[in-house]
C-alpha cells in the first residue's frame, strides 16, 4: 500500500504560481497534478494513492474555505494546505479549525511548503492504512455467523462465558465454541485485540440486559 | 205656332224670393270660407276640400236659383224635367269647383281672374238657362235678348268680383267674420240680381201644346221647403266644418308655433344654463385660486411699487402669527431680527428702486417669539411701459433646511475621514493580493533554482525555465502596479479654474466640527485677488483636509499650549501657495525625512498613506508639497502653478 507513489494536487487560478509550485515539489521527487479551479479538481479522476491538496484561498467561483467544507461534506478526506496572497487571522483560524494542515501566505518560504506537504502526505498515508485495516476487519466480520456477531459485542464488553450464556439463552459450552470461532475468524490474539478491532469498525460494546 | 195673345203675367212669391236671396248670401259666405280652406290645405285634403266645397257651393247656387224659379208663379201648372234639373246642378258644381280651383292658386293675375270669371260666369248662366229649360208648362218662352245679355254680363261680373273677394279674403288674417259677411251679402245680392235679371229676360206665351211630361215632376211647396232646408243645412255644415277645420288648423299652427317656441325656449334655457355654468366655473376658479393662494404651503405676499406690503396670504398670517396690521405697510420690519433688520430693509429698498428680482435670507420672529431663518424672494410685475405695478413675493421657512445643512456638513466631515481610512484599507488589500501572486511565484521559482544549484547535478534546462518565469513574473508584478495606478486615476482628474480661497473656506466649514471637538481655534489669512489655478477641486480639497486633519491630530496631545491652526494663502510670482501651520510639538528631525513615504505613520491608527497621496496629487497639479518644523509647531506648505 504505502509503496504507491504519493501525489500532490495544486489548485490555484494563477498559472505562474501553479507551475512554480510544481517545479519545487517535483524537485523533491513527488508527483504533482495541477488544477485551475475547484471544479476541475472535482471532475478529475484521482489516483488511489496517498495525496494532499495545496489550495489557494481565492479561487474563481468559490472560496478555498467553502471548498474545504464541500470536500468534507462529500466525505473526501484529503489533507489541505492553504496558500493565500492576502490572508487574515479569522480566515486562518477557520481553515485550521476545519482541519487544514497548514496556512501559508504568499510569498511563502519553500521549505515551509515542502514541510507542510510531507506532514500532509504522512497524515494521508496513516488515514489510508487505517482505512485499509478497517476494510480488512469488515471483511472478516462479514464471515461471522449471526450467532457469533451477537456474541462479539458481549465479549468486547468484558462479560464472562456464563454471563453471555445467560444473556443469549444458550449453554456455556455453546458460548465457548462461538467465542473461539469468533476469535479465530477475526484473527484476534486476545480479547484486548478484539476490543481494538471493534472500536476501529465502530461496533459498540453491548450493555448486558440482565442484572 | 205662336199665338199673338198677351204674355202670361207671373207673380213672385216674396217669401221665396227672400229665401233665395238668403241662400245666395249663405252660398257666397260658404264660398268665401272655402277659398281659405282649400288654399290652406294640401295633398288629398286639398282635393277633398275642393270636391266637398264645390259640391256645397254649387248646390247652394243651384238651390238659390231653383228657389228663385219656384218663387215665380205662373197661372199654369209648372212641372220640371228632373234630368235637366240634375244637369243644371252638375254645371253649378263644376263652375264652383273651377272657381275654387282658381282662387286657391298662389297667384291671381288679372288675366287669370278675367278668364276665370268668364268661365265661371258662363257656367252660372248656363246653369240658370238649363234650369229654366227644365220647366215643363203649357207656355212658350220668349227671351228678351238685352236682358239675357245683361244677365250673362252680371254673372261674369259677379264671378269676377267673387273671385277677387275670395282670393283676397282667403287668408285667415284678412277674413274677419264681419268682412266675410259683408262680402257675402254683396255677392249674394249680385247672384240674386243676375238670377232675377235672367228671369226677367224670359216671358211666357200661353200655348195649347201640352208640355212633354216625360221625366217631369212638379215641385210641391213641401219639396220646395225641403230643398231650401237641405241647402241651408249643407251650407251651414260646410261653414261649420270649415270653421272647425280652421280652428284645428290654427291649433295645429299654434302647436307648431308652440313647438317652435319650445325649441327656442329650450335653446335659450341651454344658453342660460351654459352661461350660468361658465359663471359658476369662473367663480369656482376664483374661489379655487383664492383657496390655492391661502392654502399652498408657502407664505405669499405682494407689495406696492413703493415697497410697502399690501397683501399677506392666510398662511403667512397663520404661520408668523403676525396680524395684518403689523405685517402690512412697513410695519413688518419690526418683526425682523435686530441684527438682520437694517441689511434686509436696505436690500429691499434697493430692489424696489432698481426693479431687480429680490432674494434675501432673514430671521423673523414668529408668534411664539422664536426667530427663524426665512428666505424672502420677490419679482416685480410690470405694465407694458415697463413700470412696476406690483411686487409678488414668497417667504420660505429655511430654518430646518439650515439646520439640516449644518448637520449634513458635520456628517460629511465625518464621512470624509471614514472613507479616507476605509478606502485605504481596501486599496492595501487589493494591492497586496495582486502583487503577492507574482511575488509568490518568483520566490518559489528562485528557491527552486537555489535548490538546483545546491544539488550535485543541477538541471540547467529546468533552471533556465524557472529563471525565465521569474523574469516574466517580475514584469507581471510591475504591470499590476501600473494597473492599480491606472485604476486610481480611473476618473480622469478634472482640470478647472479653481479659487483656492474658496477651497480653503469649504474645508474649514467641513472640518469646523472636528476643530471644535478638539478645541482647536482656526485662523485664516487669505490673500485677496488670488489668481485662480487649474486643478481638480475635489483632489485639492482632499489634500487640504489631509493637512488640516494632520494638524489637528498633532495638537491633540497638547495640554498646556493653545491649539491654534493657521491656514494661509499667498501669491508668489507665478504660483499660489497654501500653508497649514499647527502649534503642536513639531516634527522629529529624524522622522521628518520619512513622512512623505508611503506607509510611514506616526499615528497609532494611521496607515501612512495620507501625505504620500497628498504629495502625488500636488505633484500631478505641477506643484510641490513639503514640511517645515520648529519648536512652535509644524508647517506644511504646497504650491500650485498659476499658469
Amino acid at each position: 500500500m504505502s509503496n504507491v507513489a504519493p501525489v500532490v494536487f495544486v489548485v490555484d487560478d494563477d498559472p505562474s504560481v501553479r507551475r512554480a509550485i510544481q517545479r519545487l515539489v517535483e524537485s523533491i521527487g513527488l508527483q504533482v497534478e495541477l488544477f485551475a479551479s475547484a471544479q476541475e479538481f472535482l471532475r478529475s479522476k484521482r489516483p488511489d494513492a496517498p495525496s494532499c491538496l495545496v489550495l489557494d484561498i481565492r479561487l474563481p467561483g468559490i472560496s478555498g474555505l467553502d471548498f474545504q467544507r464541500q470536500l468534507a461534506e462529500a466525505n473526501i478526506h484529503i489533507p489541505i494546505i492553504f496558500i493565500t496572497a492576502h490572508g487574515d487571522i479569522p480566515m486562518t483560524v477557520r481553515a485550521m479549525k476545519a482541519g487544514a494542515v497548514e496556512f501559508l501566505t504568499k510569498p511563502f518560504r519553500d521549505q515551509d511548503l515542502l514541510d507542510a506537504i510531507q506532514i500532509a502526505l504522512e497524515r494521508d498515508r496513516t488515514r489510508r492504512v487505517q482505512e485499509t485495516e478497517v476494510a480488512k476487519l469488515r471483511e472478516r466480520y462479514e464471515s461471522l455467523t449471526p450467532r457469533e456477531r451477537e456474541v462479539m459485542p458481549l465479549v468486547v464488553s468484558g462479560l464472562l462465558n456464563k454471563q453471555i450464556a445467560a444473556e443469549i439463552g444458550a449453554s456455556e459450552a455453546t458460548v465457548k465454541v462461538h467465542r473461539s470461532q469468533l476469535m479465530r475468524k477475526m484473527g484476534a490474539e486476545s480479547v484486548a485485540d478484539l476490543v481494538r478491532m471493534a472500536a476501529e469498525m465502530g461496533i459498540p460494546a453491548a450493555k448486558p440486559k440482565g442484572p | 205656332m205662336i199665338s199673338a195673345s198677351a204674355a202670361m203675367t207671373g207673380s213672385y212669391d216674396y217669401l221665396q224670393v227672400v229665401l233665395s236671396v238668403v241662400i245666395a248670401i249663405s252660398a257666397s259666405y260658404a264660398a268665401l270660407d272655402l277659398g281659405g280652406r282649400v288654399t290652406a290645405a294640401s295633398g288629398w285634403v286639398r282635393r277633398a276640400w275642393l270636391i266637398g266645397g264645390a259640391t256645397a257651393m254649387g248646390f247652394g247656387i243651384w238651390s238659390m236659383h231653383f228657389t228663385g224659379m219656384l218663387a215665380f208663379r205662373l197661372p199654369v201648372l209648372v212641372s220640371y224635367s228632373w234630368p235637366t234639373v240634375l244637369l243644371s246642378l252638375l254645371v253649378a258644381i263644376s263652375a264652383s269647383a273651377f272657381a275654387l280651383y282658381v282662387v286657391s292658386r298662389h297667384e291671381l293675375g288679372m288675366v287669370r281672374a278675367l278668364a276665370g270669371s268668364v268661365i265661371m260666369g258662363s257656367g252660372i248662366a248656363a246653369m240658370h238657362y238649363i234650369g229654366m229649360a227644365a220647366m215643363r208648362l203649357a207656355a212658350v218662352f220668349r227671351f228678351h235678348p238685352l236682358l239675357v245679355t245683361l244677365s250673362v254680363a252680371f254673372a261674369i261680373a259677379f264671378s269676377f268680383a267673387a273671385l277677387i273677394l275670395v282670393f283676397d279674403l282667403r287668408e285667415e288674417t284678412k277674413g274677419t267674420p264681419s268682412r266675410k259677411i259683408a262680402s257675402a251679402v254683396v255677392m249674394g245680392a249680385a247672384v240674386s240680381a243676375m238670377h232675377y235679371t235672367g228671369m226677367a229676360s224670359a216671358s211666357f206665351m200661353p200655348s195649347t201644346v201640352a208640355p212633354g211630361l216625360s221625366h217631369a215632376a212638379s215641385v210641391s211647396s213641401l219639396g220646395n221647403a225641403g230643398i231650401v232646408i237641405v241647402t241651408l243645412i249643407v251650407l251651414v255644415t260646410v261653414v261649420l266644418t270649415s270653421a272647425v277645420d280652421r280652428r284645428l288648423a290654427s291649433q295645429r299652427a299654434e302647436l307648431e308655433r308652440g313647438r317652435e317656441l319650445a325649441t327656442i325656449n329650450e335653446e335659450l334655457r341651454k344658453e342660460m344654463l351654459e352661461r350660468q355654468r361658465a359663471e359658476d366655473a369662473l367663480r369656482r376658479s376664483e374661489d379655487q385660486l383664492r383657496l390655492v393662494i391661502d392654502t399652498i404651503p408657502a407664505l405669499v405676499w405682494s407689495a406696492s411699487p413703493d415697497g410697502s406690503l399690501d397683501f399677506l396670504n392666510q398662511r403667512w398670517l397663520e404661520y408668523t402669527g403676525i396680524s395684518s396690521e403689523r405685517g402690512l405697510g412697513w410695519a413688518w420690519a419690526e418683526e425682523l431680527h435686530p441684527e438682520d433688520r437694517e441689511g434686509f430693509v436696505n436690500a429691499w429698498r434697493s430692489a424696489v428702486a432698481t426693479g431687480e428680482p429680490f432674494e434675501h435670507d432673514v430671521r423673523v420672529r414668529r408668534a411664539d417669539g422664536e426667530y427663524r431663518w426665512f428666505s424672502k424672494r420677490a419679482v416685480p410685475l410690470r405694465d407694458e411701459l415697463g413700470h412696476i405695478v406690483k411686487w409678488y413675493g414668497t417667504t420660505t421657512d429655511i430654518e430646518d433646511r439650515k439646520r439640516a445643512e449644518c448637520a449634513l456638513q458635520e456628517a460629511q466631515a465625518g464621512l470624509s475621514h471614514v472613507t479616507r481610512v476605509t478606502t485605504m484599507g481596501e486599496l492595501a488589500a487589493a494591492i497586496a493580493h495582486e502583487v503577492n501572486q507574482p511575488l509568490a511565484a518568483i520566490v518559489t521559482n528562485a528557491n527552486f533554482c537555489l535548490r538546483q544549484l545546491a544539488s550535485a547535478t543541477p538541471n540547467s534546462d529546468k533552471l533556465r525555465e524557472a529563471i525565465s518565469e521569474i523574469v516574466n513574473d517580475g514584469t507581471r508584478a510591475s504591470a499590476v502596479i501600473s494597473r492599480i495606478r491606472a485604476l486610481l486615476q480611473k476618473s480622469p482628474p478634472e482640470r478647472v479654474a479653481v479659487n483656492v480661497n474658496q477651497i480653503i473656506q469649504e474645508v474649514t466649514i467641513l472640518l469646523r466640527n472636528e476643530m471644535t471637538r478638539n478645541r482647536v481655534s482656526l485662523r485664516t489669512d487669505l490673500a485677496a485677488d488670488l489668481p485662480r489655478v487649474s486643478g481638480d477641486p475635489v483632489q485639492l480639497q482632499q489634500v487640504l483636509i489631509n493637512l488640516v486633519m494632520n494638524g489637528i491630530d498633532a495638537m491633540r496631545s497638547l495640554a498646556h499650549r493653545p491649539r491654534e491652526l493657521l491656514i494661509k494663502s499667498a501669491k508668489n510670482h507665478n504660483e499660489v501657495s497654501i500653508q497649514v501651520q499647527d502649534s503642536g510639538a513639531g516634527l522629529d528631525p529624524e522622522r521628518a525625512e520619512h513622512i512623505f513615504e508611503p506607509f510611514f505613520t506616526t499615528k497609532p491608527e494611521g496607515i501612512g498613506m495620507g501625505l504620500s497621496i497628498s504629495r502625488s496629487i500636488v505633484e500631478s497639479h505641477g506643484g510641490r508639497l513639503w514640511a517645515e518644523s520648529d519648536s512652535k509647531g509644524a508647517m506644511f506648505q504646497f504650491t500650485l502653478p498659476t499658469k
